[in-house]
Order: structure tokens, then C-alpha cells, then sequence
């Protein structure tokens, strides 16, 4: 049988609990606290700017954790550890506090003034006016925290279950409740130090469980609505772990040699004048027309951003280097990337900026969130060497063979390596003879060029484009064995030349002397052997014009006939096709079987995988100094930062 | 039912020598008039409140004494005008007769602000003129009307009257939590403690002030004249947290009262566990 009586006495004594929690007794222990500074003795003024500091400090402390795991939902390449996260949210804590505490005093100011105008008449709507002005800075904490949840389900690759999102909103209400709560106590607390005269109605509005029930389940309400009313795709599904890889191998060894800064209308004049033969029998065979880049060709690409592209056969969007000047924020092992207009890093970058908290960095392999082709190649088993690849430091040994984009200046400096290359073993190697190699690498250079009819600035731009060039293939030609199923190397010559000369067209002819220069650079290593596949992809480069790249293919195993159009996210899922491995369902190309001959794509048909899975980023042995000054110093002496 | 934790007897003993010495047993008639009602059987709560405060801040109980001891003034002062014929006419007070009964009503008076008097004045020679300031300003405020005075007002106003919650709130603040909050306040400013402290034990006062009054409240109802010392149900023609809750409700929200007090010790770990214990025995208390 229900005890009636029972229950009615124990609604009674809910009520009177919760009418002493409005006059402060129980557990008001936010009232005390943000009311703390309101001693009679003080003017209304001294009291709105305590109390507003006082509720700064708590927004603080409740939305810089929450806004934290917002950003590392949705900037992944900057939040890499726990102790990042506990950075960002100090950070978003000054941000949020700082923020709050102007909205709660120009909430209070106003009531200031109001009271001291209206006077009686306050007295008697002051508890209405204290709770408007605690809703506004409610809602707005709602509304804030609700987008920004949003944002974290358009950016977040992890799915987002019906209670992680319900958990976040309750969050998003309980906080948003709180700063309510507590500007609409310092409102009141105003209107009674403003006027005089204490309110007739005692207790702080909306401050019995009643009403923050019904308010809260509002607020949830809104939230939800305004949660889905975001419009942000759904949230994309990496799947299962990757399944091991099966090589079907052709036998074929791959060479791929990247040539940045290629003008396809100056080879065509130099290739008619029969001025660079090597290149012209490479690229005048079977290939590909490559539009560029995510929005299609537009030319002038961020070389980090693009030819991590090429080697991950992803958009930027998906691999995550998106450019090659990043910043770090003091305290943080993650990055910021330049480009990021998201909310999210925008309020980043203000936040930090404001405080002097940022420096700038250089696009690197710990944003990379996709495998590259040589990355899946050596996962298979084959043997893999890369030289010299845009946003390859840190170097995995497990990888193969890697000469990251800073081993040459590691190299240089000499001292203990900071995953520069891998595996490790091979670097003392290569210190011990990094003059023999740095030597051959300048009498190549020497000999392939002719600056005699040129100016001297000219002259040592082109020098030391050759020599860069020249050390590359040098380097590669050092670490491989022979028996290596895949070597890629980038050549940077070219475009540091072409922007070097770019605004001047009576350098053209300073220009035509690199190709001529490059040409003979290559002779040896554009001729496949037996058994091999040369590809050789160009970019136009930085101040190249729009005219697109080009993937042209040698070997046996390709056949002649006319080009092909693709895209640049097809040339890692064709070096891997061409080397027997199957094709990850996730890679946004496809492998260009056209240019394969009939035979051996009908021996080969396309194999594919689910997935290749994240790279090993976090593998690589990192004991030396970092040498980041270095390559911030050495890319702005090249001209590719400011 | 919870005894006198053991501690107290030692801050009850100096607290006692100290009324002693400024109130002693003989004397005029106003002055028996006072030590009659100072010296009457009590636990001295107030005054065990400011030394525990003191200590708990690192300051010293023998520095606090004489804080504390001008609370038990202020307090013996507002139970003699309380009880006075135009007031709550109460007969009997700690078991024995009240003051006016024995004194007359004009003696009882006089008594009444020479013990006001007496609490200044203590103030006023025991600490320099910084803290004696800040202390009587203190106790002024729980006097006042927002304190004991503004609490009885009310209280008169609103016997044999229907009254809202926050109005016996109001009530039970000023003529009881005022003094609790001001003892605290006291014996945290006798030891220099910094604002969070004085916040911190505050918010235990203020608590513990209330609970310590619904629980007069409860034994008006259920206790034993005897134990209480004054007659039971004299509170009749008054509304009180009984009349609100019940019984039961009315212990409960006690309770309630002296766990959030214990919360805001928390800051203060294992050091205030005397404080815990005091408010353990407020929650339990039956006299």
C-alpha cells in the first residue's frame, strides 16, 4: 500500500531543501564562491568586477577541458598526446575565462546601470531582470558548446554513438546552467547592493530543482535540435585493422624520380632542340596527364601538401600534411596548420597569438595520417629506399630505407641522429663518408652545368640547384643495393631554380640551362634495366604555371601510346599495382592500368585490400637534438618560407 | 544521542575563566544579574567555535579567548531579553528561573547591555586597534538589524502570525546564525587568516548555525525539560522548521545542514576534524 502521507511530507521536505539551497545554505557552494567578493562595504562596481572575474574563473575551468576535447576531435595533427590536451585546455581555460568573465561583466555593468537608473522600480523586477541577464549568458555558453560538439562530429573520424552525443549535450546544458546560474546571482546580488532594497521574493530565481529541471530539459532540447541542425557529413569509418598484404610480384623493380618545377612548354621548345635527350626519351613515352591538387589542378601547390598527395594516393583533406608552414603552440608536441580556417583554429591561433605563444614550423610526417606507397610497400615485405620526400622526418626504420627531407642536413651538422634517416644503423656509415659523397655530388654538379654565360647570382642558383639534385641521386645511389624493389627520389633543383629566375623572363634562358643541366643529372637513371620501371612524375612546381603534372611510365612492362588523363592521387596506387601489392578500397586514385601492357594486366588483374592502416608515425627513434631551426633556416634561404 | 566531544571541556574551561574574570559571581545587583545568566550551565558553542576557528587557521586558541569570550557575552545578553515579558516571556531558561524572574525586569535589562557593553569593551582591551575594530564591526553586524536584533524583531512580529519559509529563515539567521558566522568570522580574523579560510568557515557557520536551530526547533517538540533547561512546546505560538517539514523532515534537513557544513572543511583535510566533531554533536545534540 503507498504511503501518501509519506510521500507528500517527503515532497515537502524536497521543497524546503531546495528553498535552502536558494538562500544559500546545503550545497550552494557556487553561490558562496562567486558572490564572495560582495561584501556590503563594497560599491556595485567592485562587486560586478570580482564577481565577473570570479565566474570567468569557473567558464574556465568547466569549457577549457570541454573545448579541449573538442579540438582534439578536431585538429588531430595538434593535440598528439595527453599532455597536449592538458596543454590546450590551460589554453582554452585563459581563452574561455577570459571570454566569460567580459560577457558576465558587461552582463553585470548593464544591470549596474539599469539599477542605478530605475532605482525603486528595479527593486521590484529585479528578479525578472537578473534571470534575463543570466539566461542570455546561458544560452550563449549553450549555443557555443553545442556548435562546437557539431564541428567535433563533422571532423571527428571516430563515430559518434547516440550516448557519447547525449553525454556531450548533457555537459553542454549542465555547464551552460551553471554561468547562468551564476550571472543571474550576480545580477541579483547588484540590484539589491544598486538599490538598497532586498528583493521581496527571497532565494535567487531558478534555483529549485523544479526549474532547472524543466530549464535543462530545454536546453537539452534546443541543443539536440540545434546538434542536428549542423549539417556536417557523416562521420567516415576506417574500419577493421588492415589485413597482412600479399605481393604478386611481376618481378619488376620500381624507380620513380619526382621532379618538381617542370614547365611542360620549356621542355617542349628544349626537347625540339634536341637540348635534353634523356628527358625527352623518358617523358615522350607512355604516361599520364596529372591534374593537381584538391581543387583540381590549379598549379602552384604547397609542395609539402602535394607530394604527400602523390605518395599517399589521398587528398590533403585525408593524409593531413595540408602545409608546409605550420606553427607549434608553446607546450604542445602537436601542430597548427597554417592554412586551418576552422572555427576550432582560428580561436587556436587568436588565443595563442594574443599570448606570443606561437612559432613557426615545418610540415612533417608526424601529421601524416595515411600510409605512402613505399610505407605499404616495405609493410608487405619488399625492400623500399626513399630519398629526400616532402614531410618524411621523423624517418621509422620499419619503413625501409629513408632519407628523410632532413637527413642531408643532418648530415651536415653531424651529432647524434634525430630520426633523420632509417634505420639508424646506416647513418654512421654515410657521416663517415659524407665528404667523399658531398664531393662527387659537386663535381656531378659541376660537370653536368655550363654558367658561362650567365650572371654569377644566377650562376649560384643554378650551382646549387645541381648540387642539391646532384646529392640526392648520389645519396640514392649510396643506400641502394641493387636488389631493392623500390627506390623514389625528389628532386628539388628544378623548382628552386624556376622560382629563382621566375620574375624575370630575360632569365629564361637561365632557366633552359637547368633542364639541359637536369638532363644530364639523369642520364643514368631514367634508362630502365632489365626488369625495371622507371616512373617519373613531374609538378609544375611553386612558380610554375596551372599546366598540370605528368606520370610518365618506362619499362616492359608499359605499353606505348598516347597519355592518359589522371590525378595525382592515382600515382601511388599505380607504383603499388606495378609492384603486385593489392589496392586499399580507402585510397581516393586508382592504379592507371591503361598504361600497362594488355599481357600484363591480364596476368595482374587489380587486387584489393580493405585498407593499408595508419602509418607507424609514433615508431621512429628520436635521441638527437631536432633541427628544426635548421629547416626553417635552410627552406627560407631555398625561398620556400618567409 | 552524541556527548560533549572531550576537547571542548579544555576550551570550555579557559572560555569559563575568562567570564569569570570579567564577570565574577559578586557584586552589585546588576552584576549578579549578569554572572546569573553568563555563568548559567552552557556548552559555550559560539566561543568553542572561535577557538577551533583560530587553531584551524594557525592561530592561537589563548589569542581567541577573548573573542570568544565577548560572543558568550553578546549571546547571554540577547537570552536575557529574549526572555523578558515583552519579548517571548519565557520563565524558565538552562533549567532555572530566567533573569527577569530573578532580577526583575529592569535589572534583567541593565544586565542585558552591561554584557553588550562588557563584549565591546573586551574587544577593545584585548586587541590592538586594527583587529578590535574589525572584531567589534563584526559583532555589530551581528547584532544588528540583520542580526540578532532584526532576527527577534521579526520573531515578535510573527508570533501567533502565518509566515513564509524565508521569513523563518530570515528569523533563525539573525538570532542565531549571525552570532555562529561572527564566531567563526572572529577567531579566523584573531589568527590572520586569509579570505578563502574566512569564506570556507563561514559557509560552516552559516550551515551549522541553522542546523543547530532547527535542532532547538525539534527539542521545543520532543525534548525533555530537563535535558533542554526550558519548558517544552514553549514555541507553540510560533511557526518553526517543525511546523514546515514535520518531525522527521526537520532532523533530516538538519543533517543535511551539518554534512554540507563538514564539506566546507574540505580544504582543510584532517585539520578540522574537531570542527567535524563539533557539528557531529550539533546534528546529535539533545539538550
Amino acid at each position: 500500500m503507498i504511503d501518501t502521507k509519506r510521500i507528500a511530507a517527503d515532497a515537502e521536505v524536497d521543497a524546503l531543501r531546495d528553498r535552502l539551497r536558494a538562500l544559500g545554505y546545503l550545497d550552494a557552494g557556487v553561490d558562496r564562491f562567486v558572490l564572495a567578493p560582495a561584501h556590503s562595504a563594497r560599491g556595485s562596481v567592485a562587486i560586478a568586477v570580482l564577481a565577473s572575474l570570479r565566474i570567468g574563473v569557473l567558464g574556465g575551468l568547466l569549457l577549457g577541458p570541454a573545448a579541449a576535447i573538442g579540438l582534439a576531435l578536431q585538429l588531430p595533427a595538434l593535440v598528439t598526446s595527453v599532455r597536449d590536451a592538458g596543454v590546450v585546455a590551460i589554453y582554452m581555460a585563459v581563452l574561455f575565462g577570459a571570454a566569460i568573465a567580459l560577457a558576465a561583466l558587461l552582463a553585470a555593468s548593464i544591470v549596474t546601470l539599469i539599477a542605478r537608473r530605475a532605482g525603486g522600480l528595479l527593486a521590484r523586477r529585479g528578479r525578472m531582470v537578473s534571470a534575463i541577464a543570466g539566461a542570455a549568458v546561458g544560452l550563449a555558453a549553450l549555443t557555443y558548446l553545442t556548435l562546437l560538439w557539431t564541428a567535433v562530429r563533422g571532423a571527428s573520424a571516430a563515430g559518434h554513438p547516440v550516448l557519447w552525443v547525449s553525454i556531450g549535450l548533457a555537459v553542454a546544458v549542465v555547464i551552460s546552467l551553471l554561468l547562468g546560474h551564476a550571472v543571474t546571482l550576480t545580477a541579483l546580488a547588484l540590484i539589491v547592493s544598486g538599490t538598497g532594497t532586498p528583493m521581496r521574493t527571497p532565494g535567487v530565481p531558478g534555483a529549485t530543482w523544479r526549474w532547472l529541471l524543466g530549464a535543462g530539459l530545454a536546453a537539452f532540447a534546443a541543443a539536440v535540435v540545434l546538434f542536428n541542425a549542423g549539417g556536417v557529413g557523416a562521420p567516415i569509418d576506417r574500419g577493421a585493422p588492415p589485413p597482412p598484404l600479399t605481393v604478386v610480384s611481376s618481378g619488376a623493380r620500381v624507380r620513380l624520380i619526382a621532379i618538381d618545377g617542370f614547365d611542360p612548354a620549356v621542355f617542349a621548345r628544349l626537347s625540339a632542340a634536341g637540348q635534353v635527350p634523356a628527358l625527352t626519351g623518358a617523358l615522350d613515352r607512355t604516361g599520364a596527364r596529372l591534374a593537381l591538387g584538391d581543387g583540381g589542378g590549379r598549379g602552384q601547390e604547397d609542395p609539402a601538401r602535394l607530394w604527400t598527395t602523390i605518395a599517399t594516393g589521398q587528398p590533403a583533406r585525408a593524409h593531413g600534411v595540408r602545409s608546409l608552414e605550420t606553427r607549434r603552440v608553446a607546450g604542445l608536441g602537436g601542430i597548427l596548420h597554417a592554412d586551418d580556417d576552422s572555427s576550432a583554429a582560428r580561436l587556436l591561433r587568436v588565443s595563442t597569438d594574443l599570448l606570443q605563444l606561437t612559432r613557426p614550423s615545418i610540415a612533417s610526417g608526424t601529421e601524416r595520417q595515411e600510409k605512402t606507397f613505399w610505407e605499404v610497400a616495405a609493410a608487405a615485405g619488399l625492400r623500399t629506399v626513399v630519398v629526400n620526400w616532402w614531410a618524411t622526418w621523423p624517418a621509422v626504420s620499419a619503413n625501409g630505407v629513408v632519407l628523410s627531407d632532413r637527413a642531408t642536413l643532418r648530415l651536415e651538422h653531424g651529432g647524434p641522429l634525430d630520426a633523420e634517416i632509417a634505420p639508424a644503423s646506416l647513418y654512421p656509415a654515410l657521416e663517415a663518408r659524407w665528404p667523399e659523397l658531398r664531393e662527387r655530388a659537386v663535381t656531378r654538379a659541376a660537370n653536368a652545368l655550363s654558367t658561362s654565360r650567365m650572371s654569377a647570382a644566377d650562376a649560384s642558383v643554378l650551382r646549387r640547384s645541381a648540387e642539391l639534385d646532384a646529392l640526392n641521386l648520389v645519396l640514392a645511389a649510396e643506400v641502394t643495393s641493387g636488389k631493392d624493389d623500390l627506390t623514389a627520389v625528389y628532386l628539388p633543383g628544378l623548382d628552386i631554380a624556376q622560382r629563382a629566375v621566375a620574375s624575370d623572363t630575360s632569365r629564361s634562358g637561365t632557366l633552359d640551362t637547368y633542364y639541359v643541366t637536369l638532363d644530364a643529372l639523369l642520364t643514368p637513371v631514367v634508362e630502365p634495366g632489365p626488369g625495371e620501371a622507371v616512373f617519373i612524375v613531374t609538378t609544375p612546381g611553386r612558380a610554375g604555371e596551372a599546366a598540370g603534372g605528368r606520370l610518365a611510365a618506362r619499362g616492359d612492362a608499359f605499353r606505348a601510346g598516347p597519355s592518359v588523363s589522371a590525378t595525382d592521387t592515382d600515382i601511388a596506387a599505380t607504383v603499388l599495382y606495378a609492384l603486385g601489392l593489392p589496392i586499399s578500397r580507402t585510397l581516393a586514385g586508382h592504379p592507371l592500368v591503361n598504361l600497362f601492357t594488355e599481357s600484363f594486366a591480364r596476368q595482374y588483374p587489380v587486387r584489393y585490400v580493405a585498407t593499408y592502416g595508419p602509418p607507424r608515425i609514433g615508431a621512429a627513434e628520436r635521441t638527437g637534438q631536432p633541427l628544426d631551426q635548421e629547416m626553417i633556416d635552410r627552406l627560407r634561404s631555398l625561398g620556400y618560407v618567409r | 544521542m552524541i556527548a560533549v566531544p572531550e576537547f571542548f571541556r579544555d576550551y570550555q574551561q579557559r572560555v569559563d575563566q575568562e567570564l569569570r574574570r570579567l564577570v565574577p559571581l559578586e557584586g552589585s545587583r546588576v552584576q549578579q544579574s549578569m554572572a546569573y545568566t553568563v555563568h548559567a550551565p552552557s556548552k559555550r558553542v559560539r566561543a568553542v567555535l572561535t577557538l577551533l576557528c583560530a587553531e584551524l587557521c594557525g592561530g592561537s586558541a589563548t589569542r581567541a579567548v577573548p573573542a570568544a569570550a565577548a560572543s558568550e557575552l553578546v549571546h547571554a545578553s540577547s537570552l536575557i531579553l529574549d526572555d523578558l515579558p515583552a519579548m517571548d516571556n519565557a520563565p524558565l531558561r538552562r533549567g532555572r528561573a530566567s533573569n527577569h524572574v530573578a532580577f526583575g525586569e529592569a535589572i534583567a535589562i541593565l544586565a542585558a547591555f552591561g554584557l553588550l557593553n562588557l563584549a565591546y569593551g573586551e574587544l577593545s582591551r584585548a586587541y590592538d586597534a586594527s583587529l578590535s575594530g574589525a572584531l567589534s564591526a563584526l559583532l555589530s553586524e551581528a547584532i544588528g538589524l540583520d542580526g540578532l536584533i532584526g532576527g527577534q524583531a521579526e520573531d515578535l512580529l510573527a508570533t501567533d502570525q502565518a509566515i513564509t519559509f524565508e521569513t523563518l529563515e530570515r528569523i533563525h539567521r539573525g538570532k542565531t546564525g549571525a552570532l555562529f558566522v561572527a564566531s567563526a568570522s572572529a577567531g579566523t580574523l584573531t589568527a590572520g587568516a586569509g579570505s578563502d579560510q574566512r569564506q570556507w568557515l563561514a559557509a560552516f557557520a552559516k550551515n551549522l548555525g541553522l542546523a543547530f536551530q532547527i535542532i532547538d526547533d525539534l527539542l521545543d517538540v520532543e525534548g525533555n525539560p530537563e535535558d533542554t533547561g526550558k519548558a517544552v512546546r514553549s514555541d507553540a505560538r510560533k511557526t518553526t522548521f517543525v511546523s514546515f517539514s514535520g518531525v522527521a523532515g526537520a532532523r533530516q534537513l538538519a543533517l543535511e545542514l551539518c554534512q554540507t557544513a563538514d564539506r566546507a572543511l574540505t580544504p582543510f583535510g584532517t585539520r578540522a576534524d574537531r570542527l567535524r566533531a563539533l557539528s557531529a554533536f550539533v546534528a546529535g545534540r539533545h539538550a
